[in-house]
């Protein structure tokens, strides 16, 4: 049978194509190639509501906003922009093509426009094929990475620095220091990096207790690199040390910290 | 009637536009609309607030526009353009037919006048469910709008298919009646009316107070235009001279070139700036050949066998700023020069026709009807009076206004309420925009287009016929608005975004600061716990906050991310696409 890729399209209010009447945000439906789920603005789009799209198995999501400089909510869109660059950099490390996360530009009057956009992207989700997080190719290792990298983004860190990227590039930050894109994006890359592994170990240590060779083994990350983590992560009250096996100690997780 | 808001704190934070709208018109809710192409759905928006959204679309004097914030920025939004698109697309689709209000309210109420006040007032009172007549003294109902606006500018058709729309509410109209004459205010109580509202207008024209002003050929500008609305051919001559600076002037010398006038003149004693008249409107005359002579004003008319023939004017130079707030024209002596002229059109105003009212009702001077300036109610309780018979000459805007003030007062008298509590409208305007650079310019994209001179100056066909009626236009020229006010203003919430609000939660905040940072609207602030607060007059909904918090201490009142999963679900589930 034919590849019929299953797409997820958050579509702002207002770029919502005219002739489409869903008439209220959230409600899905309304086109032939894209599940639209509508939504105020694209800024609302929390980066872990489209992690747990892929999730639930969604083969390609697009987002939809108002092209800027234009907002209907002045920056809306300029704020999804930097969580879906955040996001791609995170799936691409789950396992996901980039390319299965898009975001555009339209607005509610350019109809043909937004006819182009969408077949554009369902050309490329069915050249990518099947997700692997689709029902049948998914396994416990792919979801727990998901989780990990949901769990990324819904904690501080990342959150804060997306947030707050516009206001540290453009103002400095509290010390007053001017801070470069390219410093920027080497800090959000390392914290990706590592708050991506964080919650993987912390996932894993939930489930049985580990150690640091262990971990090493599973994660694919050398062990130096996991202690540093293991450090970090005690501090913060997310794991502890379960018991001693000969001279290593396992981690396990803590709930009270999360 | 009470404003059907989302925004439940406070409902008189208005954005300028609407502020300064005399009829309150949600100018930023149907621009909202207009962005998601919803042109039905704003001039209904257009329509809870008002009758006539194609007419004011043609000849509103947009204070909203002159007040619209992104003139901080590039160019107001084309309000008024926009206005009329919406109604003329609407339009498109077929002439709309309301269903007639049942009649809940065994009290009833005359009117007198079909004009903008009149009618506006009708409206209203059949909308609650009042058995209302107007009586109107000319053949056709619209008043002004009808008789005194010129075809070009505003075709009878538009005036008529609105009209038509309050008559399908209900509102009854009766013609040929004169007030005063037909009927009085006693006899209309006599025939079982409780409330009556006097909207008569001003039909009487101002005179030109100069030697030789009852000669042949002199005839006043409504009174003109009066003669051609009614489909009269007034013989012009070649030559026309017209006094007088505002919008009634610039039509009598535009509708003079269309009855085949060689050569019109403006003859005024201001300078282009004191000018009442819509710049764009005096344009429009200039382009199509119609010369202003600014500073001259006639000293007297002299004429050839009861005839005009000339017009004999002085020269003027500004003085001392009049109660008006214009400089005061002074007359510089021995600069006499004369224009040659075959007809004579002065435009120097209306006055008030007060033979008709009962005497009882005017103020000292017996010159317009006095009334309470709040209520419109005037000394007989039950009679009330608005529009230009009370201001003078103003504008349809205005008189609409006027209208809505009578059609609350009348309630409030027939119910027995107090006529004045509540009414003092502390408006307060409001915008969030703190920093007009940092908003990209986008100017306006529409042209207006007074093209086609040749063809225009001859026929009586619109002349602001949109050569560019298209949605994307619109559509992009809505997508201007800045959106200065509370979110409230398209009164689609319920459908919409069901008035989604940001909800802190505060035992998890931690004060970062981040939704500030990223809120659009200036609407969430730090209080003295340093904890973050939303202020829901200026929460837009769009969610940004909740999307961003690094500890999901902000939710949306709504559209909560388990919401926004729930409806993710059921799209994947929906079977392949």
């Amino acid at each position: 049978m034919m590849f019929r890729p299953k797409i997820i399209g958050f579509v702002c209010n207002w770029s919502l194509p005219i002739g489409l009447d869903l008439t209220r945000p959230g409600m899905m439906g309304g086109h032939p190639k894209i599940r639209i789920v509508r939504v105020m603005c694209v800024g609302r789009i929390d980066p872990a509501i489209v992690l747990d799209t892929f999730a639930k198995g969604a083969d390609g999501v697009m987002v939809v906003g108002c092209h800027p400089p234009d907002c209907h909510y002045i920056q809306g869109n300029l704020q999804a922009e930097r969580k879906i660059e955040m996001l791609k950099k995170l799936i691409s490390r789950v396992g996901l093509e980039p390319e299965r996360l898009r975001l555009e530009w339209a607005y509610a009057y350019e109809v043909e426009h937004f006819r182009k956009i969408i077949d554009d992207f369902r050309d490329e989700i069915t050249m990518l094929g099947q997700s692997p997080f689709s029902a049948e190719g998914r396994n416990t290792s792919m979801l727990l990475n998901i989780e990990a990298a949901k769990s990324a983004a819904e904690d501080f860190r990342l959150r804060v620095l997306v947030g707050r990227e516009k206001e540290l590039i453009e103002e400095r930050n509290v010390y007053g220091e001017e801070i470069s894109q390219e410093e920027f994006d080497e800090t959000m890359d390392d914290a990706i990096d590592s708050e991506y592994v964080r919650n993987r170990i912390y996932l894993m240590v939930k489930k049985e207790p580990l150690s640091v060779k262990d971990l090493s083994k599973h994660l694919d990350v050398d062990s130096r690199t996991v202690l540093r983590h293991i450090v970090v992560l005690r501090q913060r009250g997310w794991v502890t040390v379960d018991k001693v096996e000969g001279t290593s100690p396992l981690y396990t997780a803590l709930e009270v910290g999360r | 009637m009470t404003v059907v808001s989302c925004t439940l704190k406070n409902e008189r934070k208005l954005p300028p536009c609407r502020a300064a709208c005399p009829a309150s018109v949600n100018v930023q809710g149907y621009i909202a609309l207009l962005q998601q192409g919803k042109f039905k759905e704003a001039v209904e928006l257009i329509r809870k607030r008002m009758p006539f959204p194609a007419i004011c679309g043609r000849v509103c004097f947009s204070p909203c526009q002159d007040a619209c914030s992104r003139k901080n920025v590039d160019q107001p939004v084309g309000i008024r353009y926009l206005k009329r698109l919406a109604a003329d697309i609407e339009r498109e689709q077929g002439r709309v037919r309301p269903d007639p209000i049942p009649k809940k309210r065994s009290k009833r109420v005359a009117i007198v006048g079909a004009g903008p006040a009149g009618l506006s007032a009708a409206y209203e009172l059949a909308r609650l469910g009042y058995p209302v007549t107007v009586f109107e003294r000319m053949p056709e109902p619209g008043g002004m709008m009808r008789y005194g606006i010129p075809d070009f500018r505003l075709q009878k058709y538009v005036v008529a298919n609105e009209i038509a729309y309050i008559q399908d509410l209900g509102v009854e109209i009766k013609t040929d009646v004169e007030f005063g004459k037909d009927l009085t205010s006693d006899t209309l109580r006599s025939e079982g009316y409780e409330a009556i509202f006097i909207a008569n207008g001003a039909q009487l024209s101002r005179k030109l107070g100069v030697p030789g002003e009852d000669l042949a050929g002199i005839l006043h500008a409504v009174e003109f235009l009066r003669h051609v609305s009614l489909g009269k051919y007034v013989d012009v001559g070649e030559k026309v001279a017209v006094i007088g600076g505002g919008n009634s002037a610039i039509d009598a010398a535009r509708t003079s070139l269309r009855l085949g006038a060689e050569e019109v003149t403006i003859l005024y004693r201001r300078s282009r700036e004191e000018m009442p008249a819509l710049p764009e409107e005096v344009e429009a005359a200039e382009r199509e050949g119609i010369e202003i002579h600014f500073l001259v004003a006639p000293k007297q008319i002299t004429g050839e066998g009861g005839r005009v023939k000339t017009v004999e004017c002085l020269r003027m130079k500004l003085g001392e700023p009049d109660e008006s707030g214009r400089r005061r024209p002074v007359p510089i002596a021995g600069t006499e020069h004369t224009y040659e002229a075959n007809t004579v059109i002065p435009a120097l105003g209306q006055l008030a026709e007060t033979s008709c009212i009962p005497p009882s009702l005017l103020d000292e001077r017996a010159r317009a009807i006095s009334t309470d300036p709040l209520t419109l109610q005037t000394k007989s309780p039950d009679v009330f009076a608005g529009g230009d018979v009370v201001t003078g000459p103003a504008s349809v805007i205005e008189a609409i206004g006027a209208g809505k003030r009578a059609a609350v007062s009348i309630d409030r008298y027939l119910t027995g309420q107090d006529l004045r509590t509540e009414r003092e409208e502390k408006v307060e305007e409001t915008t969030w925009v703190k920093d007009w650079q940092k908003i990209t310019p986008k100017p306006e994209r529409y042209t207006s287009p007074h093209t086609d001179i040749g063809r225009q100056k001859v026929t009586f066909e619109e002349s602001e016929e949109l050569l560019i009626k298209i949605k994307e236009v619109a559509m992009f020229e809505a997508r201007r608005c800045l959106e200065c006010g509370p979110c409230n203003e398209c009164l689609e919430s319920e459908g919409l975004c069901e008035a989604d609000k940001a909800v802190v939660e505060e035992t998890l905040c931690i004060g970062c600061n981040v939704c500030a940072v990223v809120c659009p609207s200036g609407a969430i602030k730090k209080n003295e716990s340093g904890v973050a607060q939303v202020d829901e007059d200026l929460c837009k909904g769009c969610g940004t906050c909740t999307a961003t918090c690094p500890e999901q201490a902000i939710t949306m009142r709504r559209f909560t991310n388990a919401q926004i999963i729930t409806d993710v679900l059921a799209a994947l589930g929906g079977g392949p696409s």
